[in-house]
């Protein structure tokens, strides 16, 4: 056994050589590029799998960081996350519901998740658990009780300023790899920084017109995809019509401060 | 005299009587139409200790000894009393009674050599349910009369003036007395009764007696620091407490849960981990009491007792009616952790006890249909709604009940109103108010997808009237808009600072929504509080939520 890849090696190029040492290196870890997987529904994206990964699609067993790119971007980043948290939660024979927890901090910056809403997301208000404000620790351990109940489906959760350390994401990803449920992890721009075991992670931004610029920035889904580098722009309608451009009077475009009484 | 007045309480206490309560309510086979009456062995004679309606008529009466019954009534009927039968049959009425209210207290305990038979109500604020108060007593003594059971009754203000009337009022032409005294007329009411009437001690009674004392009136004559040197403290407040200028407590009897383990210890445990051991112990008993009633406990009480007599109480709320021991021992180790300093010990906690306090039954879903009905759909659905059941209580005790929540629509225009943050365990309601709400809903999408906990004022730098900001500052952020749509006006709902479920604070001013979109690609819903020159002059912008 211990020959062969060394004499492999001598004879071939500096990429070969790399790209034989992974698939050496994959034969000892876990392949995780198995079990149920899902398209995002957002074409480009599914294109991009279906090219890279071997079996085509966003794995659900995994824990999925998506991260704001900028402080005022965790809106989008959380539509972004609901977004994929509705493409789990709509695969067949699914378990039903949706478990989305916040800290403190992301319930006072980011808000509560608003009911009537959700459709417009492609989910519904009745599948709807929700954890008004807890510490982080108490979210991710909120998290892991929920990956072990078969009736969550999905788990979103939201930290503004603090990111779970490598344990904890370690610890996260392994249970939602054992449980085959995805867990969603958003992340204030503070706090998308670290590292973290998580099977992907993405970096939102808000674009005009209702865009986003979607960055994959890890995937470890499998080892053979290379590090992706190319980012999406998404134009999901989160509103219900294109907003008409606003005619901007001459003295607006100053300083000037309008007040006509 | 001191004269002081009365409490104005606005209690309301009934007081029952029943003066043939071990006599009607025996179980021993006797003839109907003859005399019966109770005995008892006590200081070498036999004496009367319970009586027939009848017996009484024939001039028998309580204590007499058996000797001269005989000679007054030469048939009559006899047995052995049994009063601790006669006891527990009226704590079983105690319990009856608590379809008119939930507090029904003992009378309190009387040194007098007969035993005699009575109950207190505390009926404030009930008595309209049935009709008035008259309607509630003639209610209460009507069902006792269809058992058998002479039951007189008098409401008062105090437990004092109620128990001294419904003993020694005024009789009535009826087989029963109903006395009903008005607040505050307890005095008038009291006075002209026998000093007996007080809840005197015998010795005190005989005291009044040779005194010449005939009346509560007579007594209350005197100052009450001579009463007190003569008699003593109790008489005093005895009758304070009659007139209502001394207040007095009413001790309910409640139902024993049905659910109970309890562990005693020889030494007191100060240990964390032997105590979850022993909780879990607990647990697992509890369970196997549960199981064999197929009873779940919807919640649990646990309290542990330190050896100086401190006892630290837990209760827990469950999901589900639940008969899994393992499940309440994990929940009781979360809740446990949680304490900030933990399970304060002292010198070690020398009794445990775990109530079921709330149980419903629970109905064992049924395995399979047959062997040819393969993978029902009920049951696919039921495992998963039990498994959500188990982490709600799990959530629940970690987190909290306030924070563990569900959204639940609400019928109403307002956009934070229009749906409630209620707690996953409170048991779901009808689905009137959601059908309503989805009907009355615009399009989803114009809504956005977080909406912040209270609106947040931003600072506006350039706008046009009845129009949207160009410019405006939130957190400390400028923001440049470049799209806009709006206004969507929500008006105030005018009905509802009529029905009063509004709190004070709540918005009355008409709201312009915009939604809008800066040069960054953010996205907010705002809105102008209030409309121009009709409601208001300068009015203020507040972010309201934002858009993904």
């Amino acid at each position: 056994m211990e020959t062969k890849p060394a004499a492999h090696i001598k004879t071939t190029t500096t990429s070969q050589k790399l790209a034989g040492l992974r698939r050496l290196v994959a034969r000892f870890e876990p392949v995780v590029a198995q079990g149920p997987h899902i398209q995002t529904g957002f074409a480009d994206i599914d294109a991009y799998f279906e090219e890279q990964v071997a079996n085509a699609g966003l794995a659900c067993g995994g824990l999925h960081e998506v991260v704001a790119a900028r402080a005022g971007d965790m809106a989008a980043a959380l539509g972004f996350a609901h977004r994929l948290a509705a493409r789990f939660l709509d695969r067949p024979h699914t378990q039903d519901m949706l478990l989305y927890g916040q800290t403190h901090m992301a319930c006072r910056e980011a808000g509560q998740p608003y009911g009537p809403a959700l459709a417009a997301h492609g989910l519904s208000a009745d599948r709807l658990v929700y954890i008004d404000g807890a510490r982080l620790p108490d979210l991710l351990w909120a998290g892991e009780e929920a990956l072990l109940c078969s009736a969550i489906g999905c788990i979103v959760l939201s930290s503004w300023d603090a990111a779970p350390s490598f344990t904890a994401s370690r610890r996260l990803s392994l249970a939602a790899r054992a449980a085959e449920r995805p867990l969603v992890m958003a992340l204030g721009a503070q706090a998308g920084t670290s590292a973290s075991a998580a099977t992907t992670r993405w970096q939102v931004e808000a674009l005009p017109q209702q865009g986003w610029q979607v960055r994959l920035t890890k995937l470890r889904m499998s080892h053979n995809a290379p590090p992706p580098n190319a980012g999406w722009t998404l134009y999901p309608k989160t509103m219900s019509q294109t907003l008409p451009l606003m005619e901007r009077p001459a003295e607006i475009s100053g300083a000037a401060q309008v007040r006509a009484g | 005299m001191r004269d002081s007045a009365p409490l104005a309480t606005g209690r309301r206490i009934v007081a029952l009587w029943f003066p043939y309560w071990a006599g009607e309510t025996t179980q021993i086979a006797y003839d109907k139409t003859q005399s019966f009456a109770l005995i008892e062995r006590s200081k070498n004679a036999q004496r009367l200790v319970g009586l027939t309606p009848l017996a009484a008529q024939q001039g028998l009466r309580l204590g007499l000894s058996l000797a001269d019954a005989r000679a007054l009534l030469p048939d009559l009927q006899t047995a052995m009393a049994e009063p601790r039968e006669a006891a527990a049959r009226l704590q079983k009425c105690a319990y009856w009674l608590q379809r008119y209210t939930p507090w029904v207290g003992h009378d309190p305990p009387s040194d007098s050599e007969v035993k005699d038979y009575g109950l207190l109500l505390d009926v404030s604020g009930c008595a309209h349910l049935f009709g008035g108060e008259r309607a509630l007593l003639a209610d209460m003594q009507a069902r006792f009369l269809k058992r058998g059971i002479t039951a007189h009754a008098a409401m008062a203000g105090t437990v004092g003036a109620a128990w001294g009337l419904v003993r020694f009022g005024a009789t009535a032409k009826q087989a029963w007395r109903q006395i009903i005294v008005p607040e505050g007329q307890e005095g008038e009411a009291v006075l002209p009764l026998p000093p007996a009437a007080l809840r005197l001690s015998g010795g005190h009674i005989d005291l009044c007696q040779r005194l010449g004392l005939a009346t509560i009136g007579d007594l209350a004559g005197f100052a009450r620091r001579e009463l007190t040197r003569r008699f003593g403290p109790a008489p005093v407040l005895r009758l304070e407490q009659a007139l209502g200028q001394a207040g007095e407590s009413l001790n309910p009897c409640l139902p024993p849960p049905r659910f109970l383990v309890r562990h005693n210890l020889a030494h007191g445990v100060t240990q964390m981990q032997a105590l979850a051991q022993l909780i879990a112990d607990l647990c697992t008993r509890l369970a196997v009491q549960l199981q064999k009633a197929s009873h779940g406990a919807q919640r649990l009480d646990l309290a542990l007792t330190r050896s100086d007599n401190a006892v630290l109480a837990l209760s827990l709320p469950l999901a589900h009616p639940c008969a899994d021991g393992t499940h309440m021992a994990r929940l009781f180790e979360e809740r446990l952790s949680r304490l900030s300093r933990g399970v304060d010990a002292g010198y070690g906690i020398e009794h445990l006890s775990l109530a079921a306090s709330r149980t419903a039954p629970i109905v064992q879903p049924q395995e399979t249909m047959g062997a040819f009905e393969d993978s029902p759909r009920s049951q696919r659905r039921a495992a998963p709604i039990a498994a959500l059941g188990g982490l709600y209580d799990r959530l629940v005790s970690r987190l909290g009940a306030q924070v563990v929540v569900r959204p639940v629509p609400h019928a109403s225009y307002i956009p934070e109103r229009a749906v409630k943050l209620v707690p996953v365990l409170t048991p779901e309601q009808g689905a009137s108010d959601k059908q309503e709400l989805s009907a009355s809903l615009p399009d989803p999408a114009t809504r956005p997808l977080f909406m912040l906990c209270a609106p947040e004022p931003i600072e506006v730098i350039a706008e046009i009237p009845e129009g949207a900001p160009y410019r405006f500052r939130w957190r400390r952020v400028r923001h440049e808009i470049t799209a806009a749509y709006g206004p969507e006006r929500i008006s105030p709902e005018w009905w509802a600072g009529l029905t009063g479920d509004t709190p004070a604070h709540h918005n009355r001013q008409t709201r312009d929504y915009y939604r809008l979109e800066d040069t960054q690609g953010h996205r907010f819903w705002v809105y102008r509080d209030g409309l121009y020159e009709r409601e208001t002059t300068q009015p203020r912008w507040f972010m309201h939520g934002v858009f993904p």
